[in-house]
């Protein structure tokens, strides 16, 4: 197929090499079995440059995402995504005529042939989808890089994990520590001064892995309340191989938690908002901080361990059975 | 009739484990001098009796330990355990369908003592909540002797709380209220209860042991 009419500024076209939006190619002698043998009704599915001149077509001109059911067009053919559709006022942006509600179902079924990579097939993920599927399998691909556990704001930075840590190191300024054991005070002069969610975030290096461990003061429905808890630096699977404990005391009492490390995939606000890690409320925080009680010196002790059994049987997981 | 009692069921599985024999029958005494120079041994529990433990019906019986016990037992149907570990499971079907207070009371005996174990579902400014708590039938002079801990554990995770029980002194609700005990949000305890079964029903085991300090 002559591939010069579907240049743009942007791609260059090289024999079977197509570069878009970075680089990516994949040969054209792809195959499924059984192609010869489909009904006549039923596209063989497309693959090769063919692919990326359908998958440019499937780009919507205004905001260039690519377009899913329903797919408009106007009197003279040209495609607009739904989204954009409400927002031009009945005009197609291309041409300016009136815009009716004509779908563009051929386009849609063509759609559902097509086959592309993975976007992170540069990160290592050598998977390939349907068009409809592409996107769900994108947000959960394991190759797909990590979000900056940063809590509080939105830093959108993302990365591997060593590129995170140093990004946490050096643009947020976050501590690290080298070692499995900690033993922080937190010391805050005035708690009752807790508007919004408070936090501070320590980076701890151990077992060769990285973990975060977020201390937060927020409100939970039942009042101001302490929490504590532990992510780790990659993914879920490699997460339940750890556990950690935290715990908190004074004056006769102990509180202490221990749970699996969630992953930082899950992000900071998930996990607070599950309760998955130590919580106190203010009052029994004062009550252990001893003294005159109107200050917060709270003592938390932790550790991180690694587990020696195989992370699926659930060390702490009760005989429900009995 | 208990307003809401049978919507828990306790399965209950109590250790027996008493380190050393147990003394029975011990009623402090005390030596008191008032501003008149008389002196005379004064039988703390029968002059200055309890309030009974059991709390949500008006209860308004009173005295020592021995009958308190006896009534307990006898009027409330509270049951009581002997040894000081225990373990407990709460279940309830429809967590969701728990009135603003409802709860259960277990006695524990041990170092010939007797200890108020308590679990409680309640709101706490519109938040479910769960706590557990010890009280010492006795005087917070004594009670301070004592320890408890108390475990919560399910799906990878585990809470501990180690407390001193409050005398009986003090109300159950004033307990409840100073949350001095194991408290969880109900959120945190379908956590522990999950399994593989994905229902919302809550199944709490909480176990935990009592001991003397000095």
């Amino acid at each position: 197929m002559d591939m010069d009419s579907m240049e743009s500024s942007t791609r260059s076209v090289q024999n079977d090499e197509i570069h878009h939006n970075g680089t990516f190619h994949f040969s054209s002698t792809k195959s499924h079995g059984g192609g010869g043998a489909a009904s006549p009704a039923v596209v063989t599915n497309i693959v090769g440059p063919t692919a990326t001149s359908v998958y440019e077509l499937l780009e919507c001109p205004v905001c260039t995402c690519s377009m899913y059911p329903p797919i408009h067009q106007c009197h003279n053919g040209h495609t607009l995504c739904s989204t954009c559709k409400v927002r031009v006022h009945n005009r197609c942006p291309t041409c300016r005529q009136e815009l009716g509600d004509i779908r563009c179902l051929a386009l849609e079924k063509v759609a559902e042939s097509l086959e592309l990579p993975c976007k992170f097939y540069n990160l290592g993920c050598p998977e390939i989808f349907p068009y409809y599927s592409k996107l769900k399998h994108e947000s959960l691909c394991n190759f797909r890089p990590y979000g900056c556990p940063y809590a509080g704001s939105e830093c959108g930075v993302v990365g591997d994990i060593p590129f995170l840590v140093s990004h946490l190191r050096d643009d947020h300024k976050v501590d690290m520590h080298a070692g499995s054991t900690f033993n922080h005070r937190y010391v805050k002069s005035n708690p009752r001064e807790v508007e919004n969610a408070t936090w501070m975030l320590t980076v701890f290096h151990c077992f060769g892995q990285y973990f975060c461990l977020h201390f937060e003061a927020f409100q939970l429905g039942m009042g101001p309340v302490y929490m504590a808890f532990l992510r780790f630096m990659g993914d879920e699977e490699e997460a339940r191989s750890y556990s950690y404990s935290l715990e908190v005391g004074g004056s006769g009492r102990k509180l202490t938690w221990e749970g699996t490390p969630r992953s930082i995939r899950d992000s900071h606000r998930k996990v607070r908002d599950s309760n998955d890690g130590l919580i106190i409320q203010r009052n029994m925080a004062l009550f252990f901080s001893g003294g005159d009680r109107k200050e917060l010196k709270l003592r938390v002790t932790g550790k991180i361990w690694k587990e020696q059994h195989s992370p699926d049987s659930g060390l702490f997981m009760p005989n429900l059975s009995s | 009739m208990e307003p809401r009692i049978n919507h828990l069921q306790i399965e209950s599985q109590v250790h027996e484990l008493l380190d050393y024999p147990v003394c029975t029958n011990q009623i402090t005494s005390t030596i008191y001098q008032c501003s008149n120079d008389y002196t005379g041994e004064v039988n703390n529990d029968k002059e200055n009796p309890y309030n009974c433990p059991y709390s949500g019906s008006k209860c308004t019986a009173t005295g020592d330990t021995q009958w308190l016990l006896q009534h307990l037992r006898n009027d409330h149907h509270v049951e009581m355990h002997d040894g000081r570990s225990f373990s407990h499971r709460y279940v309830h079907h429809n967590p969701k369908h728990l009135h603003h207070a409802t709860w259960m009371l277990t006695l524990l005996d041990c170092y010939g003592r007797q200890f108020c174990l308590y679990f409680e579902a309640f709101h706490l400014k519109k938040t479910p909540m769960y706590i557990a708590y010890m009280q010492f039938m006795g005087d917070e002079e004594e009670a301070t002797s004592f320890s408890y801990t108390l475990e919560i554990s399910g799906n990878g995770r585990k809470m501990t709380w180690q407390g001193v029980p409050r005398s009986i002194r003090d109300s159950h609700k004033t307990v409840r209220d100073s949350q001095d005990g194991l408290i969880i949000t109900r959120k945190l305890a379908l956590y522990f209860s999950a399994d593989n079964s994905n229902s919302k029903e809550l199944k709490l085991k909480i176990s935990g042991c009592v001991w003397r300090e000095h």
